[in-house]
């Protein structure tokens, strides 16, 4: 009997320094990204993926970085790499993880760079992948704040074009925020951003 | 007990206490400059840094033995370094350019693309629809390109000095063998496609791909929507007909069909032209296309019926009474494709194409049935060697079978007719040398059953980036095309037809503007010649005619500069002259502008949630043969103008008013003149001036979308 708490012990030491080199590894990415590094903290996210094969977080969090980043980015050159770029982080990550409203949130993002950069040129080929991203991910999760959230933004974006109503898009902000409030993430590292945004865009919304 | 804790122990130690290795070295791109902020690690580990402001990278690592170390960097082939570690000390790592980033230089002599994807992007696909005289045929807003030539009455594509013919349109790389649909003599014809079924176009006047064939000008390539983003119902009701579309997605798989109805009694009953319509412009048509995704490609099954009818009496300087014209067309199309990956290296695409047309015309007292009934069939593979290299080969073949059948009032009905059969197959690679300079080499072999010929097509184009924002390309390239039906259908002791073509082009793009200047020579040889004013039975055939064009080609688009406008301008100058067909010399053809200048113009107001835009042409005119005078194709008409408006207005974001008006001013154009065949009693021969049915033809129509999307809307239809 105690040889096989032994043993035990021996194995769950193994698996948790396993387990902090990933939190270490994710800790210290997070804290790049949140020392404005982008391009470490993404490399860093990427190293953990190339580790860390069936763990699909990583590779969403590149994506996010890029992402993020590249809001706001005029040069087409850099935006086209880093948007490229962000897609396949993407694309390795739904390869993990099928059928996940969080990774079908930051695509629908991914789109909305484009959007953003360009309208004229991207508002009409993407807006309709955006909208279908937005819905599967409704029907697979219909209480993920930042499906909503994102929802709703968007939805905003689109009737402020057509200088319609947002009333109904700013109840699904709140209905968000209400839904923020419970949300637990899976583990420490599992998305859990947007409740500043949302909360933010209330206050435009009013 | 103690032994096992110390077993115990010595495992946690083994585990942390490994001997650790350093890995260094520095990061640098070809020319060895370094680059910072590279991605340095070891796959499968945690181990790794980024490249500091000098290049540099130190780490340790655990791990022994043979590993891979992996180096990257946004814009950048990513380097593989396989060896044991205790050699990966002091390295200098040298990237290579990623030639797939935006700023590598393209092959550009030659081709105009539309697409999203395309890195420089001269048309994009809303244009087809935005542009005021294009009335939604991609083929109308390829004619605001420059390379062009401004045929009114005609619609179809000529470019730089060739016939319509000479112009092959492909539909997912596999030809489309009756493009256009039948129209009375003074109107243009309409692509018989509708634009949204595509997403990509590639309209090439010159120098193109050895994958492409029987082409002796132009080629123009559309391409399917991939993946259709959502279920939706398109309703248009307009002043011309009404049309009803539906997409329907089951996970994999989708479905898009759309159906029109054109009927221009209402229209010419109102607005009367010179044509006397008996039974005016009457059509239906429809198209489907079902799309599949698999795990390693997509399959593609795309069809199309259309049939319309008309009758009409036109004026005619031989005949007082006019000249009276029944038409009734049928045409079904099929196209059906698969593109897949095989495995990293080889990708593969397989496809057929069909096509069954039918023309029953009666014209005066002749009644003339032409079916034809034409197939292509085409196997591609791609072998992906490096980002730097790919070899394309394939092999395809064309079957047409046309027969025509002719009766009147003193001749019984007779059959004649032709099978064409050619088999070809290509070869092309696609080389990078570095980020500035690429190639494009390859040859086509052709082999006609009909004919008895077989020709060899060599191809090559070259392209070198001179600076940032700039570049040039260069072209040339055989190409072969067999005589047409008119007159494949009377003799087939022939030759196929071929040109030259030389092209150079240099191209400036910078953040939404585009320059664009191609001069190009190209030389005709082996033209049909024939020796009497028709193509007939009796008529002598021969392989005589040549012919040259030689010009330059402008281009300047800018969305840039000025907010919500969006306006291009292109200028052709051709200098041609051929001697084909019934000429008694070389001449410029009657369908040749020397001059042709588009100005198109694209704004958006916001506050009216309105796009209005305008399209201006302007060509010199072209010649025609005045039998009163000495020579042949000896005097040209006035110049064409003409300026086109329209105005898409959103009621809500999926309901759209637009209103067009093609020639808004109304000017009177002039295509040619008719000569009567015998002279009157003063010794002279009368003319009648050729003019379009209409001076200006005014459209409106309004398209709702219905999907759960609610901003979706059929502006890209329009």
């Amino acid at each position: 009997m105690k040889k096989l708490i032994t043993i035990l012990v021996v194995l769950i030491s193994i698996s948790t320094t396993a387990q902090s080199k990933y939190e270490k590894g994710m800790q210290e990415a997070f804290q790049l990204w949140g020392q404005n590094k982008p391009t470490e903290a993404i490399n860093l996210f990427e190293r953990i993926s190339s580790a860390e094969k069936d763990n699909w977080l990583p590779s969403y969090y590149a994506a996010q970085v890029n992402i993020t980043r590249s809001f706001g980015e005029r040069d087409k050159e850099k935006l086209t790499a880093q948007l490229n770029k962000a897609q396949e982080s993407l694309d390795a990550a739904t390869a993990i993880s099928k059928n996940n409203p969080e990774i079908m949130v930051m695509q629908a993002l991914l789109h909305t760079a484009w959007v953003a950069y360009d309208g004229a040129t991207y508002g009409m080929t993407l807006s309709g992948k955006v909208i279908r991203l937005y819905s599967k991910a409704l029907a697979i999760a219909p209480n993920n704040p930042r499906v909503m959230y994102s929802k709703a933004r968007w939805d905003i974006g689109g009737a402020q074009f057509f200088g319609q109503d947002t009333a109904s898009f700013c109840k699904d902000i709140e209905k968000s925020i209400n839904l923020f409030a419970t949300f637990e993430p899976k583990t420490p590292f599992h998305p859990n951003w947007g409740k500043d945004q949302a909360e933010g865009a209330l206050i435009d919304c009013k | 007990m103690v032994r096992i804790i110390l077993i115990g122990l010595f495992c946690l130690v083994s585990l942390l206490g490994f001997s650790q290795t350093i890995i260094n070295g520095k990061v640098t791109d070809e020319k060895g400059e370094v680059i910072v902020g590279a991605n340095v690690f070891l796959e499968g580990t945690y181990d790794g840094v980024t490249t500091d402001f000098d290049g540099n990278f130190t780490f340790t690592t655990t791990d022994e033995g043979v590993q891979t170390l992996s180096i990257s960097y946004i814009s950048y082939d990513t380097f593989k370094l396989i060896v044991d570690i205790s050699k990966m000390t002091d390295l200098i790592i040298k990237l290579k350019e990623d030639v797939n980033s935006l700023d590598t230089v393209v092959i550009a002599a030659g081709t105009f693309k539309a697409g999203d994807n395309s890195k420089v992007t001269a048309l994009k696909p809303l244009d087809v629809v935005t542009t005021a005289s294009a009335l939604g045929d991609p083929i109308g807003a390829f004619q605001t390109l420059p390379g062009t030539s401004t045929v009114s009455e005609d619609g179809r594509l000529f470019v730089r000095g060739g016939d319509a013919d000479e112009t092959q349109i492909f539909i997912d790389d596999m030809r489309v063998h009756t493009p256009y649909s039948p129209t009375p003599n003074n109107t243009p014809t309409r692509g018989r496609f509708s634009p949204f079924l595509f997403d990509g176009m590639t309209f090439s006047t010159g120098g193109y791909s050895a994958e492409y064939g029987q082409a002796l000008s132009s080629v123009l390539l559309l391409n399917t929507v991939n993946e259709p983003t959502q279920e939706k119902t398109d309703i248009g009701i307009m002043t011309v007909g009404a049309s009803l579309g539906n997409t329907q997605i089951w996970g994999d798989k989708s479905l898009s069909i759309n159906a029109s109805y054109i009927n221009l009694a209402p229209y010419n009953g109102l607005f009367p032209d010179r044509n006397d319509w008996k039974k005016p412009y009457e059509g239906i048509s429809g198209e489907a296309v079902y799309r599949k995704k698999y795990e390693n490609g997509i399959l593609k099954l795309y069809s199309a019926f259309s049939s319309s009818n008309f009758e009409v009496t036109q004026e005619d300087i031989n005949y007082s009474e006019g000249v009276h014209f029944k038409l009734k067309n049928s045409n079904a199309y099929f196209n059906g494709s698969y593109r897949g990956v095989l495995d990293d290296n080889w990708s593969v695409f397989s496809g057929l194409s069909y096509t069954h047309a039918k023309n029953s015309i009666k014209v005066i007292d002749s009644d003339i049935i032409d079916t034809e009934n034409s197939a292509h069939l085409k196997l591609k593979f791609k072998r992906h060697f490096s980002n730097r290299f790919k070899l394309n080969f394939g092999a395809e073949y064309f079957i047409t079978d046309f027969n025509e059948n002719y009766s009147d009032t003193n001749i019984a009905a007779i059959d004649y007719g032709f099978k064409n059969n050619i088999s070809a197959f290509y070869t092309e690679a696609d080389m990078f040398f570095s980020k500035k300079l690429a190639m494009k080499a390859g040859v086509r072999g052709e082999y006609s059953e009909l004919l008895k010929d077989f020709s060899i097509a060599p191809r090559v184009s070259l392209a070198y980036k001179t600076a940032n924002n700039s570049q040039v390309s260069l072209a040339y390239g055989d190409f072969y095309q067999n005589p047409t039906s008119t007159i494949l259908k009377f003799n087939q002791d022939l030759k196929p037809q071929s040109t030259q073509h030389y092209i150079l082009n240099y191209q400036y793009n910078k953040e939404g503007k585009i320059f664009r200047a191609e001069t190009y020579y190209k030389k005709y040889n082996n033209l049909v010649k024939y020796d009497a004013d028709f193509a007939s039975f009796d008529t002598n055939y021969n392989n005589k005619g040549f012919g040259y064009a030689k010009g330059l080609d402008l281009f300047w688009r800018d969305n840039k500069s000025i907010k919500n406008i969006d306006y291009w301008v292109s200028y052709s100058y051709l200098d041609t002259k051929r001697d084909y067909k019934n000429y008694q010399n070389q001449a410029q053809p009657n369908f040749v502008n020397k001059h042709n200048l588009s100005v198109v113009g694209k704004y958006w107001i916001e506050d009216w949630k309105s796009q209005v835009g305008l399209s201006y042409t302007f060509a010199s005119g072209r010649p025609y043969t005045n039998p009163n005078e000495v020579g042949f194709l000896n005097q040209k008409a006035k110049p064409y103008n003409s300026l086109s408006l329209n105005w898409a207005y959103l009621l809500s974001p999926q309901k759209i008013l637009y209103l067009s008006v093609n020639n808004a001013l109304g000017s009177k154009n002039i295509n040619g003149y008719q000569y009567a065949n015998t002279p009157n009693m003063n010794g002279d021969f009368d003319r009648r001036a050729l003019r379009p049915a209409a001076d200006s033809f005014f459209f409106i129509g309004f398209f709702w979308t219905i999907s759960d999307n609610k901003t979706d809307n059929q502006l890209d239809n329009l």
